[in-house]
């Protein structure tokens, strides 16, 4: 028996509620590293998103023949298999992304968020709610690669650009601060980010 | 001389140049988990600097030896360091427990946590298929290289996370406002050391 309201509900707490990156701090180092554009966050995150649906929807359809104790080794060898597949496709179809990428590639196998909602939901849920789970989760992620990317690259350059076009550009009066495309940029946007967060949800709650 | 020279400039640009958390996010979640107190800071940075040196030396092994010869290198490279990583922390594990009981007690409960932490992974891709980082230079590592190179990335991680944890321990002690309490704080006075760092870059020209 499917259960749509269920299947709704995995979705959206993966959005805000419970998004890896700004509440569980969860998957930082490619957010921070990735994020100097915005440009950059739609790849990885489409990437990242990829690799932890079909990971979750492979654990969570063998999870009953899965011992519990090896089954760390075996997430990890299925998690690595489609970021293999990742790299192969980024590097025949779009290699100048995958040389920006670079590294962030195979270190999808090593996103504490796939590891993580694999042990915690693939392996104990059936497919269907896996599936919601992973695509909400993924969907927060590259929610967070996208706001961390679209503020830096706003601030640092005075406009937001995406695919060869421009989104949105600050008046040319704005001098741009190219520390927010450098690396203490992505600290200093990220702690902002959070306390506003933090702000947010204890104003939701008075 | 001259290799003496090479592999110190190569230790350097791997400590402070390019410090693998500072300047490029890689391995920040235990950078921001263990670095509450000095001595779980330097357990920790004692176990990777042990974990990655071998971890690189052994996967540039494997990779030189049997992934090129078989031309498994393209698509089997990610599983391949993964595994030897995950064993490798299994078996220093096993080791350090019978040989060593003080050394173990030191290390010991950060071992598992250096499966999943992604400075390992990188250290040994970059060490052992180099392209991916921005000394990048078009030739492959020699194994005292790749080992030196692998061995400053750990010495970097471990300055850092060490001189961290000393700053956060005052930090405790600090008014802060309360909405910047805790990690917002935190992630602004890593920051302010990554500044620190632009001071680095360009420099010896790496």
């Amino acid at each position: 028996m499917v259960d749509l309201k269920r299947i709704g509900h995995e979705f959206y707490k993966g959005l805000f509620r419970e998004n890896v990156v700004l509440v569980s701090l969860i998957g930082l180092c490619s957010v921070l590293a990735v994020s100097s554009r915005f440009e950059n966050g739609i790849y990885l995150g489409v990437a990242a998103t990829f690799v932890l649906i079909f990971s979750e929807l492979l654990v969570s359809a063998i999870r009953k023949l899965i011992p519990k104790e090896i089954r760390i080794p075996i997430f990890i060898v299925v998690i690595a298999s489609f970021v293999t597949i990742v790299d192969l496709t980024m590097q025949a179809y779009s290699p100048s992304m995958y040389k920006v990428l670079g590294i962030w590639i195979p270190l999808i196998v090593v996103n504490c968020m796939i590891l993580g909602r694999v042990e915690v939901f693939a392996y104990r849920e059936p497919i269907i709610y896996s599936i919601s789970d992973a695509l909400g989760m993924g969907t927060g992620y590259t929610l967070a690669l996208l706001i961390m990317g679209f503020v830096r690259e706003l601030l640092g350059s005075g406009k937001v650009m995406a695919f060869g076009r421009t989104i949105i550009s600050l008046p040319s009066a704005y001098e741009p601060a190219s520390v927010f495309i450098l690396f203490p940029g992505a600290f200093l946007t990220f702690a902002f980010l959070i306390a506003i967060n933090r702000w947010l949800t204890s104003r939701g709650e008075r | 001389m001259d290799q003496v020279v090479h592999l110190g400039l190569l230790l350097i640009g791997a400590a402070l140049v390019n410090n693998i958390i500072l300047v490029r996010f890689i391995g920040l979640c235990p950078f921001f988990g263990v670095s509450t107190k000095i001595e779980t800071s330097i357990g920790m940075s004692l176990a990777v600097t042990f974990v990655m040196t071998l971890a690189s030396a052994i996967s540039w092994i494997v990779f030189k030896f049997l992934l090129v010869p078989f031309k498994l290198d393209g698509f089997l490279y990610i599983i391949t360091f993964i595994l030897v990583i995950a064993s490798l922390v299994q078996l220093v594990e096993i080791v350090l427990r019978k040989t060593s009981p003080s050394l173990y007690k030191a290390m010991g409960i950060y071992l598992p946590l250096i499966t999943t932490n992604c400075a390992v992974l990188a250290a040994a891709t970059e060490s052992v298929k180099p392209g991916f980082f921005k000394m990048a230079i078009a030739y492959n590592y020699s194994f005292i290289e790749a080992v030196v190179y692998s061995l400053g990335i750990a010495l970097g991680f471990g300055f850092i996370i060490i001189t961290f944890a000393a700053i956060r321990e005052r930090l405790e002690l600090a008014p802060v406002p309360e909405i910047l309490k805790g990690t917002p704080i935190a992630f602004i006075t890593a920051a302010l050391f990554s500044f620190a760092f632009i001071g680095f870059s360009g420099l010896f020209g790496l």
